[in-house]
């Protein structure tokens, strides 16, 4: 359970959230919608406390991730796994390594054990040969499909996508969606998926949340986003409706 | 107007703060050595081994240089040959030792830095690292500022070595001073707090490039090109500081 | 083969140790491996002593001085400097502070003792050799020395304004009187020779002064005292040198005085005037003699002849 209330951030002049307010209950799948630049990525860095709200809480759990200490913080984090935009794999390893990487840093595993969770985290996002490729070797879907990969190592209880789909080709977008459609059945993870890609949230989320200028706008199900008649909204879920359309 | 003129006071200030608060944090990451034990190998063979040969090849030269230049300002017969020993060893130890390493480990090392850790920022691999619940000050930068300071006296001692050696060699085959009067003279004027003041000297820009350089990285915003302008002002800003504090130093410990 | 960055780093490091410990341990002038002597000399005035300042026994650089620092307890300066191992350093030996301070070539010298006496122990205090400010000893006894210089000086200009006043009085007439001179110079000149032995003395004292002062001054100065002493003896020989000089000159004096009034052979040939016409006379005849030889020489070759004829 996470749950954020009331937090406004600026950077220097500019207000990015405005008061915003989001519970996300165990096992949910919830959507983080919103326009470029509307502080949904801001947001998602707030929840697993990269940044810091100027007012207002965070809480994971019931712990209030701002009033803990660093160490405590980072105990907090390895409940979560962060696949990011452009996948943030370490470029100086391999694919195995950087899947490895978790397991070597916050597990007593032997080495054979690590071989072994590795090689199943890779089959799980279809990648079963890569293990020696370094990142710049692989193409952008496979670069966070094996991020997807570390990200699970560690079975982590929260998963947050931060654009997992964005300039994917809609095919490779659909092998992301699946699998974080799979993940969170097979694994009963909560995912939270920042996304302005209405075609993955229809197909993915039970939940969405929009953000509109920095404000939480508009929160439902997918089926009451589907009823809603929220000007800002429909035109909002429209555009992407036409750009699916086009494509 | 008045904005402006107040961010020329500001920003250095915010700067310092900023630079301050990280190492502070390094500070308080040194002891947990099992998150960056096995990059601190890595990078003092990056920051220290691997930068031996530039090291070695710019001290041998500027040894030479100065025991040529030095033999030629020496015009009169009256001051001894073996003066230029005593003058190019203490300057060699003192001073174009640490400094000729420092330049050179600003442009190498401090550049690879600020790049390396630029690259990492813009591409979220520090985000990445955070989010998985590992401090990132303690594995990026601890290991790269300790191997600074651990092996730049290691480089400032083979600059020193080389370049002590290549005068002798140029003072003897050119023909300026026989090798036995330059060692000599050197011995006469030697003094044995001079390696002493070399090494702490070499510490503190083993210690000012790493950091500034780190610093200059980790705190990169702007993409690629934010990445070289992380870059440019790593490299400038070491050089800078390293000089001030040549002079710092210089002036309290002399 | 590929080292792992562990042994690569290690390696690095301890070679640049190692570099660092020996150069170190060259350019003071120590054995590269051997361990080393220290030893501690108490001074009055380190002279400009510094740290890393050369150490030497008899002209060869053996170690070199570690610190110099004021004693908290005695005021004293305390020169700590380590030697080379095997030199013997014994019971006796003693160091001094040489070289010049203005050109910034101060170095401790160490005089060792008899090879027979112990080896003074680790850490021991070598006695420290008087020799600490050459200059300013010298300075100290220079108004005694300029003094004693001084009255040597004034007795020498008595003796010559003397000599000078005896030449410059007019006696009788002036060919008399040089003639008279020029016996006198002889009889001078033979005085002197009897003198002359007393006056290579004197000479060669004077220049035993300055060869002292010159070791002083050398790298195996003797003690300043010492040479003080030297000195005032040497000036003390010279004054009685003087002095003798002088009863020479009284001498020469009284002989010229008692020439000048007629006494002695050479006085009444001088001073006689009737010798003077009588030679005169002499000569007159002699020269009409040759005239009546030349107007009549046949009286003359007679006799001649008759000469011949023997």
């Amino acid at each position: 359970m996470i749950s954020v209330s009331n937090i406004n951030k600026s950077f220097g002049e500019k207000h990015v959230l405005k008061d915003v307010s989001l519970d996300i209950p165990e096992g949910e799948t919830i959507a983080i919608i919103g326009r470029s630049g509307s502080g949904k990525s801001v947001l998602m860095k707030h929840l697993i406390g990269l940044l810091k709200p100027d007012s207002g809480t965070v809480a994971v759990d019931g712990i209030d991730i701002n009033a803990i200490s660093y160490s405590e913080l980072r105990r907090v984090r390895r409940n979560f796994g962060v696949l990011f935009q452009g996948g943030a794999l370490f470029d100086s390893m391999n694919s195995f390594e950087n899947v490895a990487f978790p397991l070597r840093t916050f597990t007593q595993m032997g080495e054979d054990e690590i071989n072994e969770v590795v090689k199943e985290c890779l089959a799980m996002v279809e990648l079963d040969d890569v293990g020696p490729k370094l990142p710049s070797e692989l193409s952008g879907g496979m670069q966070k499909r094996v991020a997807l990969a570390r990200a699970v190592a560690l079975q982590p209880r929260y998963i947050i996508y931060d654009e997992p789909t964005s300039g994917l080709d809609p095919e490779t977008s659909n092998t992301i969606d699946d699998l974080i459609r799979n993940l969170a059945d097979r694994l009963n993870v909560t995912s939270i998926v920042v996304t302005h890609d209405m075609h993955s949230v229809l197909n993915i989320a039970d939940r969405a949340a929009f953000i509109y200028e920095g404000r939480m706008h508009w929160t439902g199900t997918i089926d009451e986003l589907h009823r809603s008649d929220d000007q800002i909204l429909k035109a909002f879920v429209t555009a992407n409706e036409y750009k699916i359309g086009l494509s | 107007m008045v904005k402006l003129t107040l961010d020329i006071v500001t920003n250095p200030l915010a700067a310092f703060g900023r630079y301050s608060r990280l190492l502070f944090h390094a500070f308080g990451a040194m002891p947990e050595l099992s998150t960056y034990r096995k990059n601190l190998w890595e990078q003092m063979v990056r920051i220290g081994v691997d930068s031996l040969p530039i090291v070695m090849l710019a001290a041998g030269f500027s040894g030479a240089v100065t025991t040529v230049q030095t033999s030629y300002q020496l015009v009169t017969p009256l001051i001894p040959r073996s003066i230029i020993g005593a003058i190019v060893v203490p300057s060699m130890i003192l001073e174009l030792g640490a400094v000729v390493t420092g330049f050179i480990l600003a442009g190498r090392v401090g550049a690879r830095i600020a790049a390396e850790l630029g690259t990492m920022r813009v591409t979220e691999q520090i985000d990445a690292l955070e989010s998985m619940g590992l401090n990132s000050i303690g594995y990026l930068i601890v290991p790269r500022v300790l191997a600074g300071i651990v092996m730049f006296p290691v480089l400032y001692v083979a600059a020193c070595f080389v370049g002590i050696g290549g005068g002798i060699l140029i003072g003897d085959l050119g023909g300026f001073v026989p090798a036995e009067e330059f060692v000599d003279g050197a011995r006469e004027f030697f003094q044995p707090f001079d390696p002493i003041f070399g090494i702490i000297k070499s510490l503190v820009f083993g210690f000012l490039i790493t950091s500034i350089s780190c610093f200059k990285g980790y705190y990169t915003r702007g993409g690629a090109e934010g990445v070289g302008r992380a870059t440019t002002q790593a490299a400038v800003a070491s050089c800078v500081f390293l000089l001030l504090a040549d002079l710092v130093l210089a002036a309290t410990l002399l | 083969m590929k080292f792992s960055n562990e042994i690569k780093v290690g390696l690095t490091i301890i070679v640049a140790t190692l570099i660092f410990i020996l150069g170190i341990r060259y350019f003071e002038d120590l054995p590269l491996f051997d361990s080393t002597y220290d030893l501690v000399a108490e001074f009055d005035d380190a002279a400009g002593l510094i740290g890393g300042n050369i150490v030497r026994v008899n002209g060869v650089a053996v170690g070199s001085v570690n610190d110099v620092y004021i004693s908290e307890t005695t005021g004293k300066v305390m020169v700590e400097f380590h030697v080379n191992p095997n030199i013997p350093v014994t019971e006796g030996s003693f160091a001094t502070i040489a070289g010049f301070d203005a050109l910034g070539v101060v170095r401790l010298d160490l005089t060792l003792g008899p090879a027979s006496a112990a080896r003074i122990p680790e850490g021991g205090t070598v006695a420290a050799g008087t020799g600490s400010d050459l200059m300013a000893d010298l300075t100290a006894q220079a108004p005694e020395m300029l003094d004693s210089v001084g009255e040597a000086v004034g007795q020498l200009n008595d003796v010559l304004a003397e000599a000078n006043t005896m030449l410059a009085t007019p006696e009788s007439d002036f060919r008399q009187t040089l003639n008279a001179a020029k016996g006198s110079m002889q009889q001078i000149e033979q005085l002197l020779a009897s003198e002359r032995d007393r006056i290579a003395s004197i000479l060669a004292n004077a220049d035993s002064i300055s060869a002292d002062l010159n070791a002083a001054l050398g790298e195996d100065g003797q003690s300043v005292q010492d040479l003080m002493s030297q000195m005032e003896e040497t000036l003390a020989t010279l004054n009685e040198d003087l002095e003798a000089f002088q009863e020479t000159n009284e001498q020469i004096n009284t002989l010229l005085t008692k020439l000048n009034e007629g006494e002695g052979t050479l006085g009444m040939l001088i001073n006689d005037p009737s010798m003077y016409h009588r030679m005169d006379s002499t000569l007159s005849g002699l020269n009409d003699l040759i005239a009546d030889f030349q107007a009549n020489p046949g009286r003359y070759l007679k006799e001649m002849k008759l000469v011949d004829l023997f």
